[in-house]
């Protein structure tokens, strides 16, 4: 399985995704031009990493400010997720966001609402 | 027994006053044409009761998918809102932190200049809009810094900032021109009002509450003029400067005025 490696431009976040450890990471602002294209590669990557392998998968984020299509495919994200975490398996988010800015923090936790997973928002040290 | 035969004699036999002979014959008739279709009929009302049930089914299915996207599409709304929330606040940071100075939460310098242009430009439309232009500056600052600290020269700052703030009228500007030089803009105000308010500011000055018990009032030396119709701001500016030179030059903790036409005043 390939691993995604995007760096990160004013309207998209960092993307990376490490196969052996379950891990993925996004950082930065989410507005892209063509969100479904964007968030496609990584819902495939959720997607097969949960139905071939077994591990456990993490989410490390610091996404700041994400556009109505970002929040859409996140809470698709985490749905799928949720529904892994249902059937057994082992996931988790971690969310961390800039202290000056603690509105993001609060937005976290509007997504968290419905996730029964693991799902931490912290401060950035 | 021939079809319109038959069911004459069905008739005629549930018309008959007493039961015929042969009652039990067309009974029997009867029972045998209409078996078959009792059947059919028990398995259309079977197959109508299974799609009945299976409609109802899907349609429940359907609602309860559709809630679900009207539960994922109000939160998606909600969130998305709340972004545009957090990025008005943060423009509104940004704008703010543009035309503030950060230390006292004066106006700055930038913020300053455009609000000067647009007074020009109004006085430039109608010479009795003039405004009067004030330079202040603290005295012996340097000293502050020196023997007390940075940290605290930046306390005496914001005090005198919160007290010449203290005395301007709502549509007064104070801003932060420079170290510890304020540039002060009055709109409708002339000469008499200026010297009332210059008056003012030293006494504010003076009394300022200060943060640290050690530290002796400073005072402030002002220099003051008036903008003429149609001159450009820099020039208002350099008078007051002038003024404020000379208030310097007079021995500090006063108040100089320098006519448009460039005469000293006091």
């Amino acid at each position: 399985m390939n691993d995604i490696t995007i760096s990160q431009t004013p309207n998209t976040p960092a993307v990376s995704t490490d196969y052996a450890r379950g891990v993925i990471t996004m950082a930065g602002d989410s507005y892209p031009e063509n969100p479904f294209e964007f968030f496609k590669p990584l819902f495939e990557w959720v997607n097969r990493y949960l139905d071939t392998e077994t591990g456990p998968l993490s989410l490390d984020l610091e996404l700041v400010y994400l556009n109505t299509s970002s929040i859409r495919a996140m809470m698709d994200i985490f749905d799928r997720m949720e529904e892994a975490h249902r059937s057994g398996r082992t996931v988790s988010v971690r969310w961390l966001y800039d202290p000056e800015n603690d509105r993001v923090g609060e937005l976290a936790e509007e997504f968290k609402e419905d996730c029964t997973f693991p799902f931490v928002i912290a401060p950035r040290e | 027994m021939p079809a319109d035969g038959f069911f004459q004699r069905v008739e005629e036999t549930l018309q008959a006053p007493d039961p015929p002979d042969d009652w039990r014959e067309v009974i029997r008739e009867l029972y045998n044409r209409y078996r078959g279709q009792t059947r059919l009929l028990d398995r259309l009302t079977h197959i109508s009761d299974r799609f009945q049930s299976a409609e109802r089914e899907r349609g429940h299915g359907c609602l309860v998918r559709y809630e679900r996207q009207v539960r994922q599409l109000e939160k998606i709304v909600r969130i998305s809102d709340q972004y545009q929330n957090m990025l008005r606040d943060l423009k509104d940071r940004l704008e703010h932190a543009a035309n503030y100075d950060a230390l006292t939460n004066l106006p700055n310098r930038r913020y300053m200049m455009r609000r000067m242009e647009e007074a020009a430009a109004e006085a430039r439309r109608i010479p009795e809009r003039t405004f009067a232009l004030m330079l202040a500056d603290i005295d012996h600052f340097k000293a502050i810094n020196d023997g007390f600290g940075h940290s605290a020269g930046d306390l005496v700052l914001r005090a005198i900032a919160q007290a010449m703030k203290s005395v301007l009228r709502e549509y007064d500007i104070c801003a932060r021109w420079g170290g510890e030089e304020f540039l002060l803009l009055f709109p409708g105000c002339f000469e008499d009002c200026a010297e009332t308010v210059a008056e003012r500011l030293l006494k504010a000055v003076a009394k300022a509450p200060l943060p640290e018990e050690r530290i002796v009032n400073p005072t402030i030396s002002i220099g003051y003029t008036l903008h003429r119709s149609g001159e450009h701001t820099d020039e208002t500016v350099r008078r007051a400067d002038q003024a404020l030179y000379r208030a310097k030059d007079k021995g500090r903790n006063c108040a100089v005025f320098i006519s448009v036409t460039g005469s000293l005043d006091r």
